[in-house]
């Protein structure tokens, strides 16, 4: 069995043939504060019938954003979308949604619910009552149809929303992080379903587009694995799945592909290339690169975790033990690289030298070490620059917030501006005032 | 969304106590429809022209209910039209961006402005335009009870749209729903609890234009309309205490019966749209479950829904029941909405034309004022600013600690509140000339004791909110509070007060609005014979209307709501952001 790593888009066969293409597609949103992000650059995606496509990433990679723009719920800012060869206008007509919370209107039953599917279709009310009944039996809900959402389980509120994305026989099934709101085995049964409805080819469904951050339910479903970076939101790879049907989750050669899987999210995620060089005077033009927005607690809490399992651990390892979306744990990580606690060779998390001693001081030697830590980052010289020649030594926050959006335009400007006061507030590298808005130079005491 | 659904609430009790319902239900519409009828030949009474006539009240207390449901009924007409408003404007200004930069601080200022100063202007306008029948006065009165009604709604409404959550707009747009069918399966539903808590506040302020404008007579012009308002002044005029305790009592009693009778339920309904998934306290509302019990209209939700049913059960174009077959592709949005765009184009252009015109005329109207005429008016709004910020303040003085009194304590606020809930409904001005003649009585000079008129009115919307504020204090910090044995007034400093802010602050707008509002009847009074003026902005407002004065008039009218906005501007919104920013017991803002 073969893995091949097809480099993006590169399908063949006639236009008219894919259910949904994004042929260059950037998306890119303004930020109130000033500065912008890019949720999608350049992305290129084709879907092709009777297939299982999963796009699998981080959150804020902008995947739901791919998902919506082809779909037709989202204009892209560059780029062209197709539906069978031609130009996409409006809503995907053989396109139909299932929403990571559901997205149930509140005070309509089940029956009504699902109803929505069938809204301007023109049917008579009997055929539609027919097609939801039957529908409603085939995910499972047969008895349910006059109860309210709120009575329901979220499984069971999960297949209504299954049921009404399949009522009116879409051709292409899209899923956003469709098992995420449920519990794990609940999530487990729902997977399974998804799979047997695809699988059994009737009315009508040709493909199926997934979103996931859960490695092992792509690898479970697909046909074809869509890799996506963050910040800005790119197709770094797309990996197609040649295993064979039943897929069984504790057998060899699942395993072997996720552990594949696991080598490419790396090579993408953490590549092995030095991070910002100290640079100890400000002679050299500023390099100020972003610092991700974790809290200082969260590093020193995972530092703890590492020196628990013998001061390394395997990425994926460290994610499923803290249980969190792969995405949340690799901004914690990079966050502990860039303050030299940790460093990622290879698949493996670790602490450096710096990072044992941190873990045994006291709590002033930690706060010290950070803050000459911190004011090695680009991002802080500049602002304590900033506060060093400012009036009376104090800043407005709009004024840093600007600062941050001027060099670094592509970047949430406010978040950034409120982790490095968050950073520098707790190691005491300056005051903030939160009801003035003000930052200040820390006074010698 | 049926009511009621037949299988779910058959009476348990047997079927007589559903026939009373029943019965109940059929002489209530018959009455409705005899009001309606008997209203509408009113409004065409070809009377004599209203300059020569003087309103006959009839005093006894038989003729009470016709006159308060007349009242009623103006004041449903004018909700009404507040909530046709509500939902044009709101849905306008929560869709387009564009829009919504004008017209929330549009109706910002529409809020501020003293919206009795212009109720002799209009009464003189309409009746101009209709001079021979009632017309022109009901359409007056109902203009003023909307403006006094519009505006919290429409704020409600516009914020509810606004924070209906993106999954369920975009399974909305991905199923191609139309303007109309998305408002009704998602904006209206979601707004719904809003909506309805509103309209009880909206309909209680009502009450008070309602009544000022019922009673309404400019000099030695009668331009009173029958109904609850003017049986008051009339009993007061002639000094009738029975006739003015009765007057008293049915305001009351409409108060309590629209709260019971209507709003109540409807609160009740409107629980079922709650989007949240947590079990609540469940209120109740015996009038609802009564209505529940009715088999008429249990019959009526079937029948509406059998003749749905059949109206769909045309025949289609596809095969019947082919699994295979391919379901139509989906339309696009009914054609005719495509024109709205251009419609909303249209208003606006009418509307901005209308504004521009306006404008001209109203400056070359002031042209004529003198310099003398200016500082007539500043002066004058000087007084008036005074005399509303000590009442205000005054009220603020003994609300706060009773609010926060019997808001703290679950026993006194379940008792307290409805009945706080009514007297701040109770229109003041119905009062005042008994509140005039008790401060003469004493001897008290008119211009102070016009202040204790604007408090009369006011005070209760302070002292309102501060209990809704107390309520809400987690009782987390209180038992921290005992804990550490903090008590007295450092418990007051560090606890109560600061937690109650964004409430006082709620409080204190609608009393300085209120208070506003009244001085244009609080400082020129007529009681009896005698006629009082104190010296402000409200007086010269009235007087310059009964000297016809028009430049006056207009001048003293800008002046004040120019001095609300600013107001607001500068101190309201100040304090607000000082609310949320320092004061909010619910996490960052």
């Amino acid at each position: 069995m073969t893995i091949k790593i097809i480099e993006p888009f590169s399908e063949t066969g006639s236009r008219a043939d894919l259910i949904a293409e994004a042929r260059n597609i950037s998306k890119t949103y303004a930020e109130e504060s000033g500065g912008a992000r890019m949720a999608l650059q350049d992305v290129s995606l084709a879907i092709s019938p009777n297939e299982v496509v999963c796009i699998l990433g981080p959150s804020g990679c902008g995947k739901s954003t791919l998902l919506r723009i082809l779909v037709g719920l989202i204009q892209p800012s560059a780029g062209t979308v197709f539906s069978h060869g031609r130009q996409l206008h409006g809503i995907h007509p053989g396109a139909s949604l299932v929403f990571q919370n559901f997205a149930l209107f509140p005070w309509l039953t089940v029956e009504d619910n699902v109803r929505v599917g069938l809204h301007g279709r023109g049917l008579s009310r009997s055929e539609e009552s027919d097609l939801i009944a039957t529908t409603l039996e085939k995910v499972g809900l047969g008895g349910v149809d006059r109860a309210f959402p709120k009575e329901l389980s979220g499984g069971m509120k999960q297949r209504v929303g299954l049921a009404r994305a399949l009522v009116g026989k879409p051709e292409l099934l899209c899923l956003d992080e469709p098992f995420s709101a449920l519990d794990v085995m609940t999530a487990e049964a729902l997977r399974s379903e998804v799979y047997r409805l695809w699988s059994e080819g009737k009315s009508g469904l040709s493909s199926v587009l997934l979103i996931t951050h859960l490695i092992e339910e792509a690898v479970f479903l697909s046909d074809r694995i869509v890799i996506m970076d963050a910040n800005p939101g790119r197709v770094r790879a797309v990996v197609s799945n040649d295993l064979g049907h039943p897929r069984e989750y504790r057998s060899r050669e699942f395993q072997d592909f996720v552990d594949h899987i696991h080598d490419i999210l790396t090579a993408v995620h953490l590549p092995d290339v030095p991070v910002e060089p100290r640079i100890p005077h400000a002679a050299v033009a500023e390099r100020i690169t972003p610092i991700p927005a974790v809290t200082l607690g969260q590093i020193t809490g995972m530092m703890e975790i590492l020196h628990d399992h013998g001061d390394e651990m395997d990425l994926f390892d460290l994610n499923e033990f803290v249980s969190n979306e792969l995405g949340q744990t690799l901004t914690v990580v990079k966050g502990g690289e860039l303050l030299g606690l940790i460093e990622t060779p290879g698949d493996l998390v670790k602490l450096t030298p710096e990072g044992k001693h941190f873990l045994q001081a006291s709590v002033a030697e930690r706060n010290d070490l950070l803050a000459s830590r911190m004011k090695g980052l680009g991002i802080f010289r500049m602002v304590l620059q900033m506060l060093d020649s400012a009036p009376e030594g104090s800043l407005e926050d709009e004024e840093v917030v600007a600062a941050v959006a001027a060099h670094l335009p592509r970047e949430p400007a406010k978040q950034l501006s409120d982790t490095v006061c968050d950073w520098g507030r707790t190691v005491e590298l300056f005051d903030y005032d939160a009801v003035r808005e003000v930052w200040s130079k820390k006074t010698l005491e | 969304m049926a009511v009621i659904s037949s299988t779910q609430y058959q009476s348990a009790t047997g079927d007589r106590a559903s026939w009373l319902v029943d019965v109940l239900l059929l002489l209530f519409m018959a009455a409705l429809v005899f009001g309606v009828v008997q209203f509408g030949r009113q409004w065409l009474v070809p009377a004599t022209p209203l300059e020569h006539q003087s309103l006959e009240i009839d005093l006894s207390p038989w003729a009470l209910p016709v006159y308060s449901l007349k009242s009623l009924a103006r004041g449903f007409l004018a909700y009404g039209l507040s909530l046709s408003f509500t939902l044009l404007y709101g849905s306008v200004a929560a869709k387009r961006p564009r829009a919504e930069r004008v017209m929330i601080p549009i109706l910002d200022i529409l809020q501020g402005i003293p919206v009795l100063g212009f109720l002799p202007g209009l009464v003189l306008g309409l009746v101009a335009i209709f001079p021979n029948s009632n017309v022109g006065l009901e359409l007056a009165c109902i203009i003023m009870i909307f403006t006094g009604q519009a505006w919290n709604m429409t704020y409600s409404f516009y914020g509810s749209v606004r924070s209906v959550p993106v999954d369920l707009r975009e399974v909305a747009r991905l199923h191609n729903f139309g303007v109309l069918k998305t408002f009704k399966t998602l904006e209206a539903p979601y707004s719904m609890i809003g909506l309805v808590m509103n309209s009880m506040v909206s309909m209680a302020g009502g009450w008070f234009f309602l009544t000022t404008t019922e009673a309404f007579r400019l000099g030695d012009r009668d331009f009173r309309l029958p109904g609850i308002g003017s049986y008051m002044s009339e009993a007061i005029d002639k000094g009738d205490r029975m006739a003015q305790a009765y007057a008293v009592l049915a305001m009351a009693l409409m108060i309590v019966a629209t709260d019971w009778l209507i709003w109540r339920p409807l609160s009740v309904w409107s629980e079922r749209f709650k989007s949240e998934e947590v079990a609540g306290e469940r209120e109740e509302s015996f009038v609802l479950s009564i209505l529940m019990r009715s088999r008429l209209l249990m019959q009526f939700g079937e029948w509406r829904r059998r003749r749905q049913s059949a109206r769909r059960e045309k025949p289609s174009a596809l095969a019947p029941a082919d699994q295979t077959s391919q379901v139509r592709k989906r339309t696009s949005a009914p054609a005719w909405e495509h024109s709205l765009p251009l419609l909303g184009w249209l208003a606006t252009s009418a509307f901005g034309g209308l504004a521009i015109w306006g404008g001209i005329k109203l400056t070359q109207l002031i042209w004529e004022l003198t310099l003398n005429d200016w500082l007539k008016v500043l002066i004058s709004l000087c007084m008036t600013f005074l005399r509303t910020t000590t009442a205000v303040l005054l009220g603020a003085l003994w609300t706060v600690p009773a609010g926060i009194i019997i808001g703290r304590s679950r026993r006194l606020s379940r008792k307290l509140s409805p009945v706080v809930q009514v007297i701040a409904s109770f229109p003041a001005p119905m009062l005042f000339p008994l509140v005039t003649m008790a401060m003469l009585w004493l001897g008290v000079d008119f211009a102070f004791g016009c202040t204790v008129l604007m408090l009369v009115g006011s005070q209760w919307y302070i002292l309102f909110n501060v209990i809704a504020g107390a309520q809400s204090i987690p009782g987390d910090l209180r038992e921290l509070a005992r804990m550490y044995g903090v008590t007295g007034w450092p418990l007051w400093r560090t606890l109560y007060l600061p937690a109650i802010f964004p409430a006082l602050v709620t409080g204190l707008v609608t009393a300085a609005g209120g208070a506003w509002n009244a001085s244009i009847v609080a400082e020129f009074v007529h009681y009896r014979d005698q006629t009082l003026i104190a010296p402000g902005l409200g007086s010269l407002i009235t007087k310059s209307t009964e000297d016809a004065n028009f430049p006056l008039l207009c001048a003293g009218v800008l002046t004040m709501s120019l001095a609300l906005v600013v107001i607001n501007r500068v101190l309201w919104k100040r304090l607000y952001a000082l609310a949320g920013s320092r004061f909010m017991l619910t996490g960052k803002s």
